[in-house]
């Protein structure tokens, strides 16, 4: 109850301190007031037009992290189980990762067009590095004393693999996830600003173009938005799902 | 008590890495533990106790010489020697109950289903855990997890446990709890023991016989002594007293 009051008031100053440097410290036209940035939100909400972009960047991030996710899950376990994948690949991705989604974008545009397909690469590469490391050492760090332990019960490689090193890891490996989605939000914007003709980002690349700060506002304030409700959600299907998995990080 | 020959240990040397860096832990270690022994291996940390025990699960092998288990070589880690850790926290699977860790280890073991309820019934009972059945590792003080991490050995009815420091975390009011508790087990049960310490005062409350063991490099059992005292021991008591003192000059 508390912690709620206080997240409203932390939000209720943001919005007093947004007020102030709108009409006095700066003007309203670089930084347009709440009021105003709620009066161009509505007609935007009303004719679906916000949902439109919404929907797309949303369904750009989801391909682009699920297919990142699975590849790099698949991937990261092998790099942390089998030693000669890790010493052949590890140099490769330790050099890749620096590579961030927006670098990738102009060779992503060449390579793949403005459509979606080259969106759902560039998440897909900004999700792959962070879950890959993560599931990586996730599954080296799966404690030897649990896996001995198991085998002395009779369990065989595989038992011991899949109920035992992977369930050790999933802590990491959903640290890694959560990380990644966060940062797919980030990187869908650059890709829509320089490569799209919807999505959030190019609304407000096109509003930056006719020069339209409260259409920006209202732009930015949505992502700020989505980012925390999927974070937030994403946090409640993980407590509901994995628990038990995620409940004993405290224990050791 | 003086059963058959279960575990025998001739010539068994150890070394680790290579040329130059090369250490010898264990120099030519012969021992031979009869059925239904309890055995204790005490000697100062780094003294290559665990690299025993390690060796007499299979988990390590020996660069010289041989460990046969009923007559036939070791060769990695048996269903019939069960490790037992200090570290029962990391040992347990703490996403499970304490009756699904015991159920893991029956279901590896493929125990038939319908023995399960029974079984786990008995070693839950065995141990005390039966009204905590339903708790996670997490929700259980160190000498409960060490309860399970018996009952779950117990479960898979192994013949031999081998025991590394499984005390050496606890505080002392509970640790001898625990003496109290493992002895109980051991004579209801018959099971071979081989306790490795290096606590005096704990080896001569325990064991049949203690080998003592020399600060490595190149570590041998120095010593073995027959502690014929009927138990429960009083360390106060003149003749496990002189015991105590004789094992407390040998290691000096």
């Amino acid at each position: 109850m508390r912690a709620a009051g206080l997240f409203a008031g932390s939000i209720i100053v943001a919005f007093a301190v947004w007020q102030f440097l709108s009409t006095v410290v700066f003007n309203p036209f670089l930084i347009p007031p709440p009021l105003v940035v709620f009066k161009t939100m509505v007609p935007m909400i009303e004719n679906g037009e916000i949902f439109r972009h919404v929907a797309i960047s949303l369904a750009r991030v989801g391909v682009g992290f699920i297919t990142g996710c699975a590849a790099a899950i698949v991937l990261g376990v092998m790099l942390g189980r089998i030693k000669l994948v890790n010493d052949l690949l590890d140099p490769v991705i330790e050099l890749l990762r620096y590579l961030s989604p927006t670098a990738m974008i102009p060779i992503a545009v060449i390579w793949f067009g403005i459509g979606e397909t080259s969106k759902y690469f560039l998440i897909f590469w900004g999700t792959f590095f962070i879950v890959l490391i993560n599931t990586t050492a996730g599954v080296m760090r799966a404690p030897v004393i649990r896996q001995r332990a198991a085998e002395c019960l009779g369990a065989s490689e595989l038992q011991i693999f899949l109920l035992v090193v992977i369930p050790s890891a999933a802590p990491y490996i959903v640290t890694g996830m959560r990380i990644a989605m966060a940062s797919s939000f980030m990187s869908i914007i650059p890709a829509e600003i320089l490569a799209a003709d919807s999505g959030i980002g190019f609304l407000l690349q096109q509003s930056s173009v006719l020069l339209q700060t409260n259409r920006i506002f209202v732009a930015l304030l949505t992502i700020c938005v989505l980012g925390f409700v999927s974070d937030r959600l994403f946090r409640i299907v993980v407590d509901r799902m994995l628990s038990r998995y995620m409940s004993y990080i405290s224990l050791t | 008590m003086g059963g058959s020959v279960l575990l025998a240990v001739r010539n068994v040397r150890k070394s680790f890495g290579e040329n130059a860096d090369r250490y010898l832990a264990l120099d030519g270690i012969n021992l031979e533990i009869s059925e239904g022994e309890f055995v204790c291996l005490l000697g100062p940390s780094g003294c290559g106790k665990s690299t025993l025990l390690n060796i007499l699960a299979g988990f390590d092998r020996a660069s010289e010489g041989s460990v046969d288990f009923e007559g036939a070589p070791v060769r990695g880690a048996g269903r019939d020697r069960v490790m037992f850790f200090q570290d029962a926290g990391a040992a347990l699977l703490p996403w499970l109950s304490a009756e699904e860790n015991v159920r893991f280890a029956l279901r590896v073991r493929k125990v038939s289903k319908a023995e399960w309820p029974t079984i786990i019934d008995k070693v839950l009972t065995m141990v005390g855990l039966k009204e905590h059945s339903r708790k996670f590792p997490s929700q259980l003080s160190g000498g409960m997890r060490q309860r399970l991490q018996i009952a779950r050995a117990l479960a898979v009815e192994p013949k031999v446990l081998l025991m590394d420091e499984p005390f050496g975390a606890l505080d002392a009011l509970t640790r001898r709890r625990m003496h109290g508790f493992l002895l109980d087990i051991w004579q209801r049960t018959g099971k071979t023991i081989v306790f490795v310490t290096h606590d005096i005062a704990e080896a001569v409350t325990l064991a049949d016989r203690i080998c003592i063991m020399s600060l490595g490099p190149g570590s041998r059992i120095t010593e073995v002594i027959p502690v014929a005292l009927p138990r429960p021991r009083d360390l106060a008591d003149p003749s496990a007293a002189r015991i105590f003192k004789h094992v407390e000059k040998l290691l000096a």
